[in-house]
């Protein structure tokens, strides 16, 4: 579903991808963790050409992102995205949220997406918030709007980018629970997270970065209990006591 | 005072003054038009990618907005004839009126632009949306409630600025004022005239700009 081969980006001067290697395929959770800075958020963005790359291939749904020709609309159409700061139309109620791209780029008619906004705002728990607009919901309850519309477009692949860091501690459970209950119904995720129970539970995979690279893969359990790499280790020990 | 204020000549002259009352509402009607697609446009290049257009709007905004408005409409009055182009006071005094405001509008709208965050333009790209789906919803109707109660402040101050083509021998309010001073002597009685009407333009827009405010800033919180 994507494949990272020789990945490089630059940043003015900044290295801050370095011969990035990386598979998922269809199906798979994929967590990703590292420290601040260290290239975890420029990773996903590069997957949906949020952020360009100097080197390397990327594909994605079997399109090659190197490719600078290829229709970007398209790809971003069917890839969810959902950021630390929720990023919702403040002017827009939770369901103009939701239905903007299904009415504009899915060319639904009005009705049925409205139709499709409300089951999946009922999937997200907020059935009765459609038309409230973002100012009036918790940050909570915010992200799950966020999530509904990424949900929207019926895309194949949901990347999030610290989705719970911006969260007051007691609204972090409510966003998780969603986030499982797509992994359990085999979303195609890429997660940069911390939540090491939400890595547990539900991610087939964690990779660790540190300064642009790649530096460990492995599964959850055997990742956060025993890393192989020194740096791991002293990550994992630090948002252990965090 | 009051007993000295000659209220006949006023009377007498007030067809004068409505004539000029008409052609100040005109003319700042008009520039504003003019003004609204030069600050739009101006604002387009100075916020687009390609650096020579960017270049080009941040030359124009500037200069206006460093140098006086009557030197600008000097400029154009004197300048544009050596150039060989003869254009009559009026249309001279509003392509200076079109000018100037425009370049403050541009600045106006940009501000309006950019107040909207970027993780929203983010998010909407993520979803597909092409630039002009992102203009006409996300951007453009949040952009239009900060914008819009500036924009008719500057309307405020294109009608006052008029005032400036009476230099150049536009019939304007002003210069009726300047015309009954000259013809009978009596500055208080023209000048004080003018003052009023222009208070009068001020009370028909300001509540404009309070119906607009309270219409187009968007729900963001109660
Ligand atoms: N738009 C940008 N311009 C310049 N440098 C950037 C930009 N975005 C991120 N960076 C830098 O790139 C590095 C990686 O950033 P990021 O991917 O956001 O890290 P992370 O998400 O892991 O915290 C950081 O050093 C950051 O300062
Ligand atoms: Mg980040």
């Amino acid at each position: 579903m994507i494949e990272f081969k020789n990945v490089n980006k630059w940043f003015g001067k900044l290295h801050v991808l370095r011969d990035i290697n990386l598979e998922v395929p269809a199906g798979e959770v994929l967590v990703i963790c590292g420290p601040s800075g260290s290239g975890k958020s420029t990773l996903i963005r590069c997957i949906n050409r949020l952020e360009k790359f100097q080197k390397g291939e990327l594909y994605v749904d079997g399109q090659p992102l190197h490719d600078h020709s290829i229709n970007l609309t398209k790809l971003r159409a069917d890839i969810g995205f959902v950021f630390q700061q929720f990023h919702l139309y403040p002017h827009m109620t939770a369901l103009q949220n939701v239905t903007l791209a299904p009415i504009n780029v899915r060319k639904m008619n009005r009705d049925e997406a409205e139709e499709l906004g409300r089951r999946m705002l009922a999937r997200v728990g907020l059935s009765d918030k459609a038309d409230a607009y973002p100012a009036q919901l918790s940050g909570g309850q915010q992200q799950r709007v966020a999530i509904a519309r990424g949900l929207a477009m019926s895309p194949k692949i949901m990347l999030f980018d610290e989705p719970t860091s911006a969260l007051d501690p007691e609204m972090i459970g409510e966003v998780l629970d969603v986030m499982i209950q797509l992994a359990e119904e085999g979303m195609t995720m890429c997660v940069v997270t911390h939540e090491m129970g939400f890595a547990r539970q539900v991610a087939h995979r964690v990779i660790f970065m540190d300064e642009g690279q790649l530096v460990e893969t492995g599964k959850p359990d055997a990742f956060f209990d025993n890393p192989e790499t020194e740096r791991a280790a002293q990550f994992i020990s630090k948002i252990l006591t965090h | 005072m009051i007993t000295n204020f000659n209220f006949r000549v006023v009377w007498e002259y007030m067809p004068l003054f409505m004539q000029g009352l008409r052609n100040t509402f005109l003319i700042s009607l008009v520039s504003l038009i003019l003004a609204l697609a030069v600050g739009i446009i101006a604002c387009g290049c100075r916020l687009s990618r390609w650096k020579l257009l960017r270049g080009l709007a941040i030359a124009y905004i500037e200069s206006i907005r460093s140098t006086p408005l009557l030197v600008q409409i000097y400029f154009f009055y004197f300048g544009l004839p050596t150039l060989g182009l003869r254009v009559p006071e009026l249309e001279t005094g509003i392509i200076a009126l079109m000018l100037n405001s425009g370049a403050y509008i541009a600045e106006i709208v940009r501000a309006g632009i950019t107040s909207v965050s970027s993780g929203q333009i983010e998010a909407g790209i993520s979803s597909g949306l092409s630039y002009f789906q992102r203009m006409r919803f996300i951007i453009l109707p949040q952009a239009l409630g900060v914008t819009v109660p500036p924009l008719l402040g500057q309307a405020i101050v294109l009608v006052k600025d008029s005032a400036l083509l009476s230099l150049i021998s536009v019939m304007e309010l002003t210069r009726c004022g300047q015309e009954l001073t000259s013809e009978r002597f009596m500055p208080a009685e023209g000048f004080l005239t003018v003052a009023v009407l222009y208070l009068c333009i001020y009370y028909c827009l300001k509540p404009l700009a309070g119906w607009a405010q309270k219409k187009l800033i968007f729900r963001e919180a109660y």
